[in-house]
């Protein structure tokens, strides 16, 4: 028992540190340009195609490749932050309404150009095991909370230290009064995007070789992303990554005790139930509320 | 003027089957069957300004209610569509009432997660559900007064009727009180409930209303297929009910109509290639937030206006 509960957990962060890469760049998004893109899910599906491609076409260097598809997906983000979030700021419902006809364009473009079966995404990382008491886990799963907490370390440092992360959380606390002091808000509004962006082909790119390539696999991971959000308070950075993590482990845990059938579910419904006890999130912070 | 236009539509619809050919009658009956769920989803999104990502999963309550019914209970297809259309109902009223707690940002994730969980159960309870595979042998209605459904031309004027009743009842909650209250819930919250107006109880009863008409779509969609599918009421119909409703013209009345018949029929008629099908309405999608918010039925009202 105690076994499976550390497999599980390991497990849960894994897929954990995937929701926690999206959350992340849809945090930092609505933080400053107060737009929840539910397209940030197909653009981490995405993030996983272009690597695969630049991997197996371009360069045989999976790193190479991640850094690649990063770069490739945060130039999308500033176009699509420039040709369709700008114009239409300020509405709210116009803007969801246009993410999700970004979810249907790209998704099935996505199935025009790769067909729609799964890509076989072959790294050296997902075959060599390491040991971790009586378990074994492929190196990959490391590799992915590894790079994901230091991806979110590096993220502190930079909002808390450099200037330019102080001017970002300026214009999440108060967009007019950063403007009035100076702030460039419209240029940290696309290089947000572009951060956002880049994180979620981080996500797609790491978890590729491990579940597949696919047209759908952003869907499940973006709404659990979401809730990581909701649960950590909705715009707070920090809870954003305890949210996705805590979302990743319970519902691995949950497949100790209820069909994995429903592992989608539990992370949705305890969602649902800790919202409705408390509105604000685990800890009551709510950075940019809206009523 | 108008009334003449609406003669001739119906006259025109009447006698489709008669001079047209099989397949576009079957192309009819999808835009008969897909526009039922979006008249629920305009009275919601369109009319009350509520944008619900989980609607097609109360169509598939009210399917898979009626198809166990039809199957499992013997019991015939009115009764079942009525049933059917009721438990969507009522679910449409719990759920929405725990989702209407929340708002914008909040209420739409809340609802794509129900939508999401609602799917799961369709596609994994396979003791009731059958699973993902779906339920198969569900009955066409049972012949009515010589009128035998199995025929695609009756079905036809079947979802046709059923299309416009679902049309008549938007045409009279509209006008009614009731969806007048509706539109200064969208225009202005807290004005409207200044002026003495329950917010909440409004929302949940044009949430069940909305949903109880997904549910009699989905029962009507699951006897001309003769079979349930959760694809059918996954994450992606619903965002595929939100297009049909945008495109067509949220808030207004033939906006559901449009809506169908462009995203049903204009591929049909282009012959596009179905993967890029839909990456076209995504994009079409866009650019009609980018340019012309109010759909099809604001760009004819502004051609009609000049």
């Amino acid at each position: 028992m105690l076994t499976s509960i550390l497999e599980q957990t390991v497990n849960g962060l894994m897929a954990g540190s995937v929701y926690v890469l999206i959350a992340l760049g849809m945090v930092l998004i609505y933080g400053v340009m107060h737009v929840l893109n539910f397209a940030h899910g197909v653009l981490f599906m995405l993030g996983g195609y272009v690597c695969h491609f630049i991997f197996t076409r371009v360069t045989g260097s999976y790193l190479l490749a991640i850094v690649l598809s990063m770069a490739v997906l945060a130039a999308i983000g500033i176009a699509l932050e420039r040709g369709v979030f700008r114009p239409l700021q300020g509405n709210l419902r116009n803007q969801v309404i246009a993410s999700l006809g970004l979810i249907l364009a790209i998704e099935h473009l996505v199935i025009a150009v790769w067909g729609p079966n799964a890509l076989q995404f072959k790294v050296p990382a997902t075959s060599a095991l390491v040991p971790l008491g009586e378990l074994r886990f492929p190196v990959q799963h490391l590799l992915v909370i590894a790079v994901t907490l230091t991806v979110v370390a590096a993220l502190f440092i930079f909002l808390r230290r450099s200037k330019f992360g102080t001017a970002v959380r300026a214009a999440s606390q108060d967009r007019q009064s950063a403007m009035v002091v100076g702030i460039p808000v419209e240029r940290i509004d696309w290089i947000t995007f572009a951060l956002g962006t880049a994180l979620a082909a981080l996500g797609g790119a790491l978890i590729g070789p491990l579940f597949l390539v696919f047209p759908q696999m952003g869907d499940a991971p973006m709404v659990k992303g979401l809730a990581g959000i909701l649960l950590g308070g909705m715009g707070s950075v920090p809870g954003a990554v305890i949210g996705g993590l805590l979302i990743g482990v319970v519902e691995s845990l949950s497949t100790l005790v209820l069909p994995t059938d429903y592992r989608d579910s539990v992370a949705f419904f305890i969602m649902v139930a800790i919202l409705l006890v408390r509105p604000r999130g685990l800890f009551g912070v709510r950075v940019r509320g809206e009523d | 003027m108008r009334i003449a236009a609406l003669i001739l539509l119906v006259a025109a619809l009447g006698a489709a089957p008669t001079v047209s050919p099989p397949y576009l009658l079957h192309v009819l009956v999808l835009c008969c069957l897909v526009s039922i769920p979006a008249v629920g989803l305009n009275l919601m999104l369109g009319y009350t300004g509520l944008v619900s990502l989980g609607h097609m999963a109360f169509a598939g309550i009210g399917a898979y209610t009626a198809a166990v019914l039809m199957v499992d209970a013997k019991l015939g297809f009115w009764a079942a569509l009525a049933l059917g259309t009721l438990a969507a109902g009522a679910a449409g009223g719990a759920i929405g009432a725990v989702c209407l707690r929340f708002r914008s940002h909040f209420f739409m994730i809340v609802t794509l997660a129900f939508g999401l969980m609602l799917f799961s159960v369709m596609n994994n309870w396979d003791d009731v559900t059958r699973g993902a595979a779906g339920f198969p042998g569900i009955p066409r209605p049972v012949p009515l007064g010589g009128f035998a459904f199995g025929r695609l031309e009756n079905f036809y004027y079947l979802a046709l009727g059923c299309a416009a009743l679902a049309f008549a009842v938007q045409w009279l909650v509209v006008r009614s009180e009731f969806g007048r209250i509706l539109v200064a819930l969208r225009q202005d919250e807290r004005l409207a409930q200044a002026r003495g107006i329950n917010a909440m109880r409004y929302k949940t009863a044009v949430f069940a209303l909305g949903s109880a008409i997904a549910g009699f779509g989905g029962v009507l969609q699951v006897s001309f297929l003769r079979v349930a599918a959760p694809a059918t009421f996954s994450l992606g119909e619903s965002i595929n009910a939100v297009l049909v409703v945008i495109v067509g013209g949220a808030g207004s009345l033939a906006g559901p109509a449009l809506g169908a018949l462009v995203f049903v029929g204009l591929p049909e008629y282009l012959r596009v290639a179905s993967e890029w099908r839909l990456v076209v309405f995504g994009v079409v999608l866009v650019l009609l937030m980018l340019f012309a918010p109010r759909g099809l039925a604001g760009l004819l009202e502004r051609v009609w206006r000049r």
